[in-house]
């Protein structure tokens, strides 16, 4: 493969790792004034309009009423105490053993197994649970760095080993409840910002999915 | 919603916030630490002090499929098997069986020492005894009769002689010694399949393309928890169905793993395999799917006497051939409904880019099974499903070069025993056609027949009286043999009954150069290197052959069995400038990397040059060209009937061109690929694919039923059961029996029931269950063991010790039965394949 080309494929990893990067921050906590000023970036913004989320809430003049807002909206979803809609995987992944609905389930578990096992651990001062949405997106963001960094040393056998090991989280897990806890933030939010999210992210899991399901990789043909 | 997302969107959504990843601001919540690490495996670490653990690349042996392995050894104990990472066969992956490999050093029944019987045979007294004293007394017992110019009075009976074992083994028994009374398991394996390869396309073993295939339709083959090329073959079908959602049929009379895991099960009635796949033939040509691929492939097929018959003659003779195999017809002698044989059959021609049709044991084990394979390949010929991208293809193994054990055999030929293939009259049951894997089952059958037996009958990896059928008989016949020896690593079945035993290295501590087939067809070369020391005083049976040599005066050329594969890796010019036998003992495994798979070989032209050769003559007959000169032929001899004429085979004449072909081995088929076998035609057999009913099938009565057997995923045949994790999972087989067949005899599951054949009855509880047909009894193999140790048996040994812990916490004390006592002896009369599906026998309430 030509350098042009390698560089192409590394690119698109590291694109793809981006995104899941930003999607995880999103998701993360309470948008924090930091964020706002991404958000409100000229680039993110003109591509997130693009793609037609709704930009009016940010031009709201208070800044802090509009963090106060958004913190509020993020509490609301997922956080409680009312009722709310918690953004773990074991709650909404259905699995065939009955193991879900609750939290620190099957899919915890095993989702904790799986991120370790790839090398990587929960930080110290990370409280949450191994499940949470973000730190799924998160793992993704790490693997497909790690995909382009060895298509970058063309080491096919590892960019093979990392779109493998993505192809499993997907499959596993991501597609298995993200779509449906994005169509419930969806029907539920109120400020058009976390229904847009959720519309992104959703939209980006299914493209993901059937992305890895159909292609043969420039690492497996070198492979193999 | 407003939202739009395209991909283009996602393009840019990934440039955009490449800045704010680059800066970081946004993983500073991140909730992981640390990067994602490309641990491919062959690394293991000890749980309880984490310091890593030795890893030793080497091979299993568990089953024949003998994967790339990586042992590790901690302290020096042999502690866990995985599979070798960097193996294009496995791809890193192993069974339950290869896994249990730590099992095979340290179960406690192990024997250790050569052990010498002082009792009468079968009483289990032994005394201990020295190597220089064993040695001594094999030299003595086989030397004379060399002397005496009867090498064939020594018969050397193998379970399993693989890659360079066999090279070294066999070379000294049939080079050096000068015995051919060399005998094999084969033909209770499936010997049969491979002589139906062998009449149709020449050198045996098939290989599925499954990782580009369509469609598989599988035939009585329990490929996913057990197969000749198991692990290689099972995960890329399961790889095939998940990623890429293919398809996969199983015909089977008993809802197997691999029949649950497929997307639809075909109940079959035993023996009715050959039928179906017939009526297939007969659907693929009344419908004309057999135009584009399959009309282009018949260039290459031999379906009339003539060699030289046109496209459309060959068609026509096939019509003919298959008219009266409706698929009507197969549902009455199948019971599988003749619309679904339609159905599959157009499914399999018409599947893009191709198919993958898979046999084994289930179909070719019975008295029509060399058809029911030679049907099969008709099936692949006219679809063109065969040798190319996706479909059945002939195997590649490994090739490795090595160094011949020279010729020191006072005879210019090996002499032999006539008892190894079968009967040779026609029409006795002992008859086969063309047995060109001998009839290991009908060996003791021949001694008590022609009341011949070797003077000294030595076996290794293998258990001749438990493995074949009529186990009472065997065992009668064995003890009538003046000296038994035994090479074994376990007190088994026919070890009790030996004058002396040897204990032999387990695969774990011996070396040994290793090729089996590659499912990629490019072929993958691996080592088998020891973990560790052998125990005891346990020797590699190679190491002690070198040295029985030596003594007897006939040196093999080599001083071990490590010298002989070092020797091998580094005369293979391509292994030896990758590294030769160091690099081998670092990686374990090793393929050409400029090799591209290897498909279609029949179409390679030979050179002007080979067929121009001095000796070389074209046979009219057949269209073969041939060096009749170096096969010492009568001038105006032909092809066909000249013996071992197939190794002197230089290409055929197709046309005005002359292919390479469909290479002839083992048997003087021509090249083309022989769907009109003029070998079987000598032989008074019908040439072309004929569907036959088992004798015994025809007489059944209303009341009777047909014994079948299968393997377990857990289970080597009969290999296993003294390892504890294995036994632990499968130490009991009770009988399937459908629910309609177990009500009508007042049968519930879990009763005791008797099963009767004619020759004897067993006594085994019922497992009721719809997962078989009716009118069937399902039994297991592995079981009941009345040796192998006290996790297989029950019973302790001689010699055996009390130091593993694990005897304690052992919790079971079932052990199941053996069917092969009610399986009679009965070859395929085609190609001698042991018949083990087609047993009839009547089930009672005991």
């Amino acid at each position: 493969m030509n350098e042009e080309k390698l560089d192409e494929k590394a690119q698109g990893a590291r694109m793809r790792s981006n995104i899941y990067g930003f999607l995880s921050s999103m998701f993360r906590e309470e948008i924090t004034a930091e964020h706002l000023q991404q958000i409100k970036s000229p680039v993110i913004k003109e591509v997130l309009s693009e793609m037609g989320v709704q930009y009016d809430i940010f031009s709201q003049k208070d800044q802090d009423q509009l963090l106060e807002d958004l913190a509020v909206e993020y509490a609301r979803l997922f956080l409680g105490p009312d009722k709310h809609i918690s953004p773990h995987e074991s709650i909404h992944h259905k699995r065939d053993d009955g193991d879900w609905g609750m939290h620190w389930g099957g899919s915890t578990v095993d989702v904790k197994k799986f991120i370790e096992t790839a090398g990587l651990e929960y930080k110290q001062e990370y409280s949450g649970m191994p499940d949470h949405i973000s730190v799924e997106l998160e793992f993704m963001k790490e693997a497909a760095s790690r995909e382009a960094q060895a298509i970058e040393e063309k080491d096919w056998e590892g960019a093979l080993y990392c779109q493998k090991m993505e192809k499993k989280f997907i499959c596993d897990h991501l597609i298995k409840w993200i779509p449906a806890f994005c169509d419930k933030i969806i029907s539920q939010s109120k400020i058009s910002f976390y229904g847009d999210l959720a519309e992104v992210t959703k939209k980006f899991i299914t493209l993901e999915y059937k992305e890895i399901n159909n292609c043969t990789s420039e690492a497996e043909r070198q492979v193999h | 919603m407003s939202v739009k997302i395209t991909r283009r969107n996602f393009v840019k959504l990934g440039i955009a916030t490449s800045a704010l990843m680059a800066s970081g601001k946004l993983s500073e919540s991140d909730a992981l630490a640390g990067s994602v690490k490309l641990e491919y495996g062959g690394k293991d670490f000890s749980p309880a002090t984490g310091v890593e653990r030795k890893a030793i690349p080497t091979a299993c042996w568990s089953c024949v499929t003998r994967c790339a392995a990586m042992g590790f050894v901690e302290d020096g104990r042999h502690v866990k098997m995985e599979s070798n990472p960097k193996s294009i066969r496995t791809e890193g992956k192993m069974c339950s069986k290869g896994q249990s490999a730590p099992n095979e050093v340290y179960f406690p029944d192990r024997i250790l020492y050569p052990m010498k019987r002082v009792g009468a045979r079968g009483e289990g007294k032994w005394k201990r005894i020295s190597w220089d004293e064993a040695i001594n007394e094999i030299v003595s017992k086989i030397k004379p009769m060399r002397d005496a110019g009867h090498p064939e009075k020594l018969m050397y009976h193998y379970g399993r002689m693989k890659a360079s074992s066999s090279k070294l083994i066999g070379g000294f028994f049939k080079s050096a010694y000068g015995t051919k009374t060399v005998g094999n398991h084969t033909s209770i394996c499936e010997g049969g399949k491979w002589t139906a390869h062998e009449l149709v396309w020449g050198g045996h073993f098939d290989n599925w393309d499954f990782d580009n295939t369509g469609f598989v339709m599988n035939f009585g083959s329990n490929c996913l928890e057990t197969h000749t090329n198991h692990i290689p073959v099972a995960h890329r079908l399961i790889r095939a169905k998940v990623d890429r959602g293919v398809r996969i049929v199983t015909f089977d009379v008993r809802l197997s793993n691999t029949a649950a895991k497929s997307d639809e099960w075909i109940p079959i009635k035993p023996g009715g395999d050959c039928a179906v796949l017939m009526a297939m033939c007969n659907v693929v040509l009344n419908k004309g799917l057999y135009k584009g691929k399959g009309e282009a492939f018949m260039k290459f097929v031999k379906a009339t006497k003539n060699h030289d018959a046109s496209v459309a003659d060959k068609i026509a003779a096939l019509k003919k051939n298959f008219a009266s195999n409706t698929p009507a017809w197969a549902e009455k002698e199948s019971d599988v409904p003749a619309a679904t044989i339609e159905r599959l059959a157009v499914e399999f021609a018409s599947a893009k880019p191709a198919a993958c049709l898979v046999t084994y044991r289930g179909a070719v084990a019975h008295y029509n099974g060399n058809d029911a394979e030679r049907a099969a390949f008709t099936l692949c010929a006219l679809t063109g499903h065969l040798d190319d991208q996706g479909s059945r293809t002939k195997a590649v193994g490994g090739g490795v070069k090595y160094p011949k054990v020279p010729k020191t055999s006072k005879y210019p030929k090996p002499k032999g025993m006539k008892i190894n293939d079968g009967h040779p009259k026609k029409g006795h049951p002992g008859y086969a056609a063309y047995p060109s894997h001998h009839m290991s089952h009908w060996v003791f059958k021949m001694m008590k027949e022609t009341g011949e037996t070797p003077d000294v009958y030595w076996w290794a990896y293998y258990n001749p009286v438990y493995v074949n059928g009529e186990f009472a008989e065997n065992e009668e016949i064995m003890k009538t043999i003046p000296y038994l020896l035994s090479s074994n690593i376990v007190y088994d079945e026919s070890s009790k009954l030996a004058d002396l035993i040897i204990p032999d290295a387990t695969y774990l501590e011996r070396w040994d150069w290793e090729d089996m087939v590659d499912p990629n067809n490019i072929g993958e070369q691996y080592i088998r290197q020891p973990m560790v020391k052998p125990l005891g005083e346990a020797r590699n049976q190679a190491d002690v052959i070198i040295e029985v040599a030596e003594r007897m005066g006939i040196p093999l050329g080599v001083s071990s069995m490590e010298e002989f594969v070092q020797k091998s890796y580094d005369m293979d010019p391509a292994v030896s400038a990758a590294g030769g036998f160091e690099m081998m003992k670092r990686e374990g495994v090793w393929h050409n990397p400029k090799q591209k798979p290897i498909f279609k070989r029949y179409m390679n032209k030979v050179a002007d040059a080979a067929i121009k050769a001095d000796g070389v003559v074209y046979d009219k007959e057949t269209g073969v060209y041939w060096n009749a000169k170096k096969a010492h032929a009568k001038e105006g001899a032909n092809y066909t009937d000249t013996k071992n004429s197939y190794k002197y085979y230089v290409g055929q004449k197709i046309g005005n061109e002359v292919y390479e072909g469909f290479k002839p081995d083992k048997l003087n088929k021509s090249g083309y690929f022989e769907l009109y076998s003029l070998l079987l035609e000598r032989k008074g057999e019908n040439p072309l694919p004929t569907y036959t009913k088992a004798p015994e099938h025809k007489a059944m009565g209303p009341d009777d039923l047909i014994l079948t057997t299968y393997k377990v995923a857990v289970h080597i045949h009969s290999r296993s059961t003294h390892r504890k994790w294995l036994s632990e999972l499968y130490h009991d087989n009770p009988g399937w029996i459908n629910t309609k067949t177990a009500a009508a005899r007042g049968i519930s599951d879990g009763d005791k029931i008797r099963v009767t054949s004619p020759i004897g009855s067993i006594v085994t509880k019922a497992k009721v269950t719809e997962k078989i047909i009716p009118g069937v009894i399902a039994i297991s193999y592995h079981m009941g063991r009345s040796e192998s140790g006290r996790y297989g048996s029950g019973n302790k040994s001689p010699g055996g010790h009390d130091n593993d812990p694990d005897l304690k916490n052992k919790w079971w004390s079932e052990y199941g039965v053996h069917p092969n006592h009610i399986i009679a002896n009965a070859p395929d009369p085609l190609n001698g394949q042991q018949r083990w599906m087609d047993t009839v026998v009547t089930v009672t309430k005991a």
